[in-house]
């Protein structure tokens, strides 16, 4: 499992996990991310039960495994957070931050020790020591209940499966070709997001934001003018059921 | 129960499964017993040797029902238990895989706290899996030999079945028959059940 830091002043930090070599194949490639505060961490997505191992020991490469004292999951997906029963045997003060709509299906992964902490339609902030984070909704992007985080300090929106691409599993970690990477995106997108509706209201949402760094679930991450240039891209397609 | 045998909560939940057809079967001897009764009330002195043996009938049934219910009970805990126990044998090779690939972690230390508690959970659990195995085979035990009676119980019917009017012959030949069928299904699933208990201990 490859780690590599995104951001860091003091003791602010967001790393990214992914690309690992030792995934069983045919299980799609993940990318988790992780926020550490003074005292806290907050792990995103943090993935399905078969990275479950890889992930915790990059994880503790970094932060002691009782700094995991908050969780996120940006929807109901396996390749999300099926490892829940797992991490809620691993971590002795976790709390699970996700949408409300998915709690009763979460549980079925196993919850007994990490608290549940739904996240209301509208959004809501966590604060992790000196660091904010916000839920952005993003529902039906592609799942109905459905959110972002985003840090407004770091400028770094992670947009779960908003800007995911399929593409090989040891590819880089960051888009250096936009147009060309168009092509690893469209058909995720298409075929997975079911509302233009969701996605433009979510384009107009998320252009307010100041965003150096996107960081999708699946795919590379986008930098720069990247993130307008994707913002651009998504708004223009079509996705989902249309009138054609 | 080895630790790396992932089939035994697949063999709990078969016990599970065949003490509940059980339950549901010991069900349709409460049937047959009232059934019983009420025909040697038909009777009246016809089937007058028949009416001690509904009693018994009733008695046989009472006890099988009530038995299944509480094997049952106890069979569900087990494969619950089962589950619970599979999901801490994983999270030990998961938290094993972890401390093996990262030896020279400086943060490894601080997974020892839930591995050890993992393990605490893991060895109580064994614990409870075991008095409950234990627990479960002494029922299993104690309804198979209540069930011996039924193939007494069904010669009895026979003979009284015989001596009763032309009229209610048949019908009393019935219930003796349904009284062997019934237990012999019954004894079925308990043999089956005892069979896979062993395999779990």
């Amino acid at each position: 499992m490859k780690t590599e830091t995104l951001y860091e002043n003091g003791d602010h930090k967001w790393m990214v996990f992914g690309r690992d070599n030792d995934k069983p194949d045919l299980i799609i490639d993940t990318n988790q991310y992780m926020v550490v505060s003074e005292n806290n961490a907050l792990l995103m997505d943090p993935g399905g039960i078969e990275l479950f191992s890889a992930m915790l020991s990059a994880v503790i490469k970094e932060v002691p495994a009782q700094k995991i004292t908050h969780l996120f999951a940006s929807h109901q997906d396996p390749d999300i957070i099926s490892s829940l029963g797992l991490w809620d045997l691993a971590l002795t003060n976790a709390t699970l931050h996700s949408p409300w709509l998915w709690e009763g299906f979460l549980r079925h992964f196993g919850m007994q020790n990490i608290e549940f902490d739904g996240i209301p339609d509208t959004g809501a902030r966590l604060q992790l020591d000196g660091v904010t984070l916000e839920f952005i909704p993003a529902h039906y992007l592609h799942s109905s209940g459905n959110f972002n985080v985003y840090d407004p300090k770091a400028k770094i929106l992670m947009s779960g499966d908003i800007g995911a691409a399929l593409e090989p599993d040891n590819s880089p970690m960051f888009v250096d070709d936009f147009e060309e990477h168009v092509q690893k995106m469209k058909m995720f997108h298409q075929r997975w997001m079911p509302s233009n509706k969701a996605k433009n209201d979510w384009v107009r949402r998320v252009r307010r934001l100041d965003i150096d760094m996107m960081c999708p679930q699946h795919g590379r991450i986008f930098k720069g003018d990247d993130v307008g240039k994707f913002l651009d891209w998504f708004e223009s397609i079509e996705v989902g059921l249309t009138n054609k | 129960m080895s630790q790396t045998d992932s089939n035994y909560f697949v063999g709990a939940a078969t016990i599970a499964a065949k003490l509940d057809y059980a339950t549901k079967v010991a069900h349709q001897l409460s049937l047959t017993a009232s059934n019983a009764r009420a025909l040697t009330l038909r009777a009246g002195q016809s089937a007058a040797g028949f009416r001690p043996l509904t009693d018994a009938i009733h008695r046989l049934s009472d006890i099988t029902v009530s038995s299944s219910k509480k094997i049952n009970a106890i069979a569900a805990q087990l494969s619950r238990m089962s589950v619970e126990k599979y999901r801490a044998d994983s999270a030990i090779r998961y938290f094993d895989a972890v401390y093996e690939k990262s030896k020279d972690c400086r943060n490894i230390s601080s997974l020892d706290t839930v591995y050890k508690r993992t393990q605490e959970q893991q060895k109580l659990l064994m614990i409870d899996y075991q008095q409950r195995i234990q627990q479960l085979s002494q029922e299993l035990e104690a309804v198979e030999g209540e069930l011996r009676s039924a193939v007494v119980l069904k010669t009895l019917c026979h003979v009284e079945a015989s001596q009763a009017g032309e009229q209610y012959k048949d019908a009393l030949d019935n219930v003796a028959e349904n009284v062997e069928r019934i237990s012999g299904t019954i004894k079925e699933q308990i043999v089956f059940s005892r069979q896979q208990v062993a395999t779990l201990q």
